[in-house]
C-alpha cells in the first residue's frame, strides 16, 4: 500500500549527484535526464541558504529528453549535447549524469563517452538513475563513479603527498553549513601540518579530484561518503577512518588528529601548541554564556531532526554545553535496510537521544515533536510550522533552510560551533521574549476587558477579585 | 471513458508464431462478410499489415511521431484488401530505446486522432508481440482498450509460456477494467498429439480453443504473394478456417480470466508431456494411450 510522505527533503539521486558536481570548480556537468529534472533541483536549492554555483538551474547544459528519446534512445541526443557543451563551456572536467531515462532504456552512453574521449574531451559518465536513492546515495555514488573513471584521463599521476588527507561526509548544499564546514576542518587539519582535498567550494575544484590518488588518507565524517574512500581505498590503496560525526571541541579535534596519527606522522610540539589554543578559544567563549544557561534556563528538553551525522554532532553539543537533555532524535537520512555501509553507530546515537525515529515524513515529525514535549528543536526551516504551533524556539541547522543565507559559516569544531552555541541562546532567548510579550499583551487585553468588566459589573463588586486571579495567573506563567 | 466504437480485440502470441497472418486473415474475412476493420500492427517489425496491403510502404506511427511534425489519419493509415483500414505502431531500431513505451505512445496518439470516431469500425483488431516482456506490451490489454483478447499458440512450449504469460498480465489486469481472454487459436496444428497438447493447457488454465488452423502450404504461399489466404485462395479449404475463427471471434461472448500456471507448475507440466511425447515418438505407445 502506497503511503504519502510529506514534505519529504531528500531529493532524488540525480539531485544529490548533481548539486555535488556543481560545486567542484573545474566540472562541468551534462545532465541526461527528462526534461526539468535538473531545474527541480534548482528550484529547490535556490530557495535555501547556500547561494547558487556556477552551472545551476537553466545553465546546467542538459539534454531535457523527451518522450521520443525514450521510444528511441537518447544515445544520439546526448551526443549532440555533449559535443555542443565542449564548445561553448569550458571545463576542464566534463561529468554526464545518466539518469532515470536512460537507465531505463539503456542508452549506449559508455559509446557516446569514448568518442568524445577520443577526441581529446575530458569527459566521464556516470549513472546515478534518480530513482536508485536519495541526494545522499547521488553524492556517494557520483564521487565513486567519477574516482573509477576519472584516472584514465588524467594520466599524469603526480606525487605522493604524505600530509594530504581527502575529506568526505560534509554535502555540498545538504549540509546548510557545508561551505563554512569544509573551510573550518581544513584550518584545524592545516593548523597540525596536514593538507586537504575537500573538493567542493572555494578552496576546492578538478585538481583535488585529480590529487585524491595522491592523499595519505581518507575520512569519511558520517554515514555518507564510505563508498567513494572505498574506490580509492582499492584503487590506490589510501586507508580510511570513519568518524561518527564532525568534531565540536577540542577533545573531538584531538581524538581526530589521533585517529589521523595512526597513518600520518604529526609533529607532537606543533599538535600540542595548536589543540592548546584550540581549547583556550573554547574555554573562552564557552565560559563566556555560562550566566546565560543559568539565568535562561538553558538545561532543555530538545528534538533534534537531521541528518544522523546531525543528531549526533548537535545533540552531543546541547549535552554537553547546555546541560540539555535530547527526548527525541530524527534521522531524516536513515535506509530502513543499509547493506552498503559498514559504519553503524547505533550505540552513539543511543547515548545521545532518548528515543530515535528514522523518517523523513513531514507528517510523522511533527507528531514525533509534538509527542516528545520537547522544549526546543533543532531542526530544518520544515520544523517552523510545528515548532510555533506549540509555542517553542527553533535552531536552524539542517537541510532546508529558507530565510537565511549561510555561506561561510560554519557549525563545526571550536570556532564554527561557537555560532551554533549563540543561536541556541538566541533562539531560547526570543522565544522566552515573544511568550513574555504574549502573555503581556493578554495581559493588557484582560485588563482593558476588566475596565469594560468594571463598567459593566459595577454593581456586582466582584471586579476586585477578577483583577487579581488575573494579575496572579499571568505572574505565574511568566 | 466514451462509449467505444465497434469490437476491439488483441491478438497477442509469441513472435514467428503466425498471428499476423492470422489476425490478418480474420481482417479479411470480416471484411469480406461487410464489416468495417481497422487492424493495428503493435510490433516494432511493423510488418502486421504487410499481407493486407500488398506489401506496400506504410510509414509507422512512431516514425510519423518522431519527425515532430504534425500527424494526420492519413499520413498514417491505407486501406488494404477489403477496405480494412492498416496501421503500424512501429518502434526503435532494433536494440535501442523502449519498444514498450512506443506502443503505448502510439495507441494514445492514435485516440488523440479520433481514430475510431473518424472511421466508424465494427472491428478494431490489435495485432501484439506476444511475449508482454513489459507493462508498455500489455496496453492494449489495459486500460479498456480493448476488452477481449485472443492468443495464437502452436503446440511448442515456448509458444505455450508466451501465452501462460499473457494470461498472467490478464489476470493481474482484468480485476482493474483490462481485457479478459477469448481463448487460444491454436495455430500449425500438424496430425498427431499437437492439438491435444493446447488443449490439456487450456483445460489446466481455465480457458477454451476459439479455433484450429493447421499448417497449410496455402498460407505459405499466399504470404509470398503478399497476400491473405482470404484474398489469394478464397475458395481453399483454409480460408474457410479462418472465415469460420473471424465468426467465431466476431459472435464469441464466452470471456473469462484464466488461471495461468506457475513457473514450477508449468515446468512440470511440460516436463511430462516431454515424457509422453518421447514414449508416442519411440513408439513405446500410441497416440491414444498416451493421452
Amino acid at each position: 500500500m502506497a503511503n504519502i510522505i510529506k514534505n519529504p527533503r531528500n531529493g532524488c539521486a540525480l539531485h544529490g549527484a548533481l548539486q555535488t558536481v556543481q560545486e567542484i570548480q573545474g566540472v562541468v556537468p551534462v545532465v541526461h535526464a527528462n526534461a526539468s529534472c535538473g531545474v527541480i533541483n534548482y528550484l529547490a536549492n535556490s530557495k535555501t541558504s547556500g547561494g547558487n554555483p556556477r552551472f545551476s538551474g537553466y545553465s546546467t547544459p542538459g539534454t531535457a529528453a523527451q518522450e521520443r528519446h525514450v521510444i528511441f534512445g537518447g544515445a544520439s541526443r546526448l551526443r549532440e549535447q555533449i559535443k555542443n557543451t565542449v564548445k561553448v563551456v569550458d571545463g576542464s572536467l566534463y561529468i554526464i549524469l545518466n539518469s532515470c531515462e536512460s537507465a531505463m532504456v539503456g542508452d549506449d552512453v559508455d559509446a557516446m563517452t569514448r568518442e568524445i574521449v577520443e577526441q581529446g574531451e575530458p569527459v566521464v559518465d556516470t549513472l546515478i538513475a534518480g530513482f536508485n536513492g536519495s541526494a545522499y546515495y547521488g553524492y556517494e555514488h557520483v564521487l565513486a563513479d567519477i574516482f573509477k573513471s576519472v584516472y584514465e584521463l588524467k594520466k599524469n599521476e603526480g606525487e605522493k603527498n604524505p600530509r594530504l588527507v581527502n575529506i568526505f561526509g560534509i554535502i555540498p548544499q545538504k549540509d546548510p553549513y557545508w561551505q563554512g564546514n569544509l573551510e573550518e576542518i581544513t584550518r584545524i587539519l592545516n593548523g597540525v601540518g596536514l593538507e586537504t582535498n575537500i573538493f567542493f567550494g572555494a578552496d576546492g575544484g578538478t585538481e583535488d579530484i585529480e590529487n585524491a590518488r595522491n592523499a595519505a588518507l581518507s575520512i569519511t565524517f558520517g554515514r555518507w561518503g564510505e563508498l567513494p574512500a572505498k574506490v580509492l581505498n582499492e584503487k590506490f590503496e589510501i586507508p580510511v577512518i570513519q568518524r561518527a560525526a564532525l568534531p565540536i571541541n577540542a577533545d573531538d579535534e584531538r581524538a581526530l588528529i589521533e585517529g589521523i596519527e595512526e597513518y600520518i606522522t604529526i609533529d607532537q610540539e606543533t599538535k600540542e601548541h595548536f589543540l592548546e589554543k584550540e581549547q583556550k578559544y573554547e574555554l573562552n567563549y564557552w565560559s563566556r554564556v555560562r550566566d546565560e544557561i543559568i539565568e535562561n534556563d538553558l538545561g532543555r528538553t530538545v528534538a533534534i531532526v537531521g541528518e544522523e551525522e546531525h543528531v549526533i554532532r548537535l545533540g552531543k553539543l546541547v549535552q554537553e554545553v547546555f546541560g540539555a537533555e535530547v527526548v527525541a532524535a530524527v534521522l531524516t537520512d536513515a535506509l530502513k535496510k543499509d547493506e552498503e555501509h559498514t559504519l553503524d553507530n547505533g550505540e552513539v546515537l543511543n547515548s545521545i537521544a532518548k528515543n530515535i525515529y528514522k523518517t523523513s515524513d513531514q507528517k510523522d515529525i511533527n507528531d514525533i515533536i509534538r509527542q516528545s514535549k520537547a522544549e526546543l528543536v533543532i531542526g530544518s526551516s520544515l520544523e517552523q510550522h510545528v515548532a510555533d504551533k506549540h509555542g517553542i524556539p527553533l535552531v536552524e541547522a539542517s537541510y532546508p533552510v529558507y530565510h537565511k543565507t549561510i555561506l561561510n559559516h560554519s557549525s563545526i569544531g571550536v570556532r564554527g560551533i561557537v555560532g551554533v552555541i549563540a543561536e541556541y541562546i538566541t533562539a531560547v532567548k526570543q522565544a522566552d521574549k515573544e511568550k513574555e510579550e504574549k502573555l503581556q499583551n493578554k495581559l493588557k487585553e484582560f485588563k482593558g476587558q476588566n475596565v469594560w468588566q468594571e463598567h459593566s459589573y459595577k454593581k456586582s463588586h466582584n471586579v476586585k477579585q477578577v483583577g487579581l486571579v488575573s494579575q496572579g495567573a499571568v505572574r505565574e506563567s511568566i | 471513458m466514451a462509449e467505444k466504437i465497434g469490437k476491439h480485440i488483441a491478438i497477442y502470441g509469441k513472435g514467428g508464431i503466425g498471428k499476423s497472418t492470422t489476425t490478418s486473415n480474420i481482417s479479411a474475412a470480416l471484411a469480406e462478410a461487410g464489416y468495417r476493420v481497422i487492424q493495428i500492427g503493435c510490433d516494432p517489425k511493423s510488418d502486421s499489415t504487410n499481407t493486407l496491403r500488398g506489401n506496400n510502404y506504410l510509414p509507422t506511427v512512431l516514425d510519423s511521431l518522431r519527425e515532430g511534425n504534425k500527424i494526420h489519419l492519413d499520413d498514417i493509415s491505407v486501406k488494404g484488401f477489403g477496405g480494412v483500414l492498416c496501421i503500424e505502431s512501429g518502434g526503435p531500431v532494433p536494440g535501442v530505446g523502449c519498444a514498450g513505451r512506443g506502443i503505448n505512445a502510439a495507441v494514445n496518439l492514435l485516440q488523440e486522432l479520433n481514430l475510431f470516431e473518424e472511421f466508424k469500425p465494427d472491428y478494431v483488431l490489435y495485432d501484439v508481440l506476444g511475449d508482454v516482456v513489459c507493462g508498455g506490451f500489455a496496453v492494449p490489454i489495459r486500460d479498456g482498450i480493448t476488452d477481449r483478447a485472443y492468443v495464437v499458440s502452436s503446440s511448442d512450449f515456448m509458444a505455450l509460456y508466451a501465452a501462460n504469460n499473457l494470461f498472467k498480465a490478464i489476470n493481474k489486469y482484468a480485476p482493474t477494467g483490462g481485457a479478459k481472454l477469448g481463448g487460444v487459436i491454436a495455430n500449425s496444428m500438424k496430425p498427431g498429439y499437437h492439438r491435444e497438447i493446447v488443449e490439456d493447457f487450456v483445460e489446466k488454465t481455465g480457458t477454451s480453443i476459439a479455433g484450429y488452423v493447421n499448417r497449410s502450404i496455402d498460407v505459405q504461399q499466399s504470404e509470398l504473394y503478399g497476400k491473405t489466404v482470404i484474398e489469394a485462395k478464397p475458395n481453399s479449404a483454409q480460408a474457410d478456417i479462418y472465415r469460420n475463427l473471424a465468426k467465431y471471434i466476431a459472435e464469441n461472448e464466452n470471456l473469462v480470466v484464466p488461471n495461468p500456471l506457475g513457473s514450477a507448475e508449468l515446468r512440470d507440466w511440460a516436463r511430462n508431456w516431454g515424457d509422453r511425447i518421447y514414449d508416442i515418438e519411440s513408439g513405446v505407445v500410441g497416440v491414444a494411450e498416451a493421452i
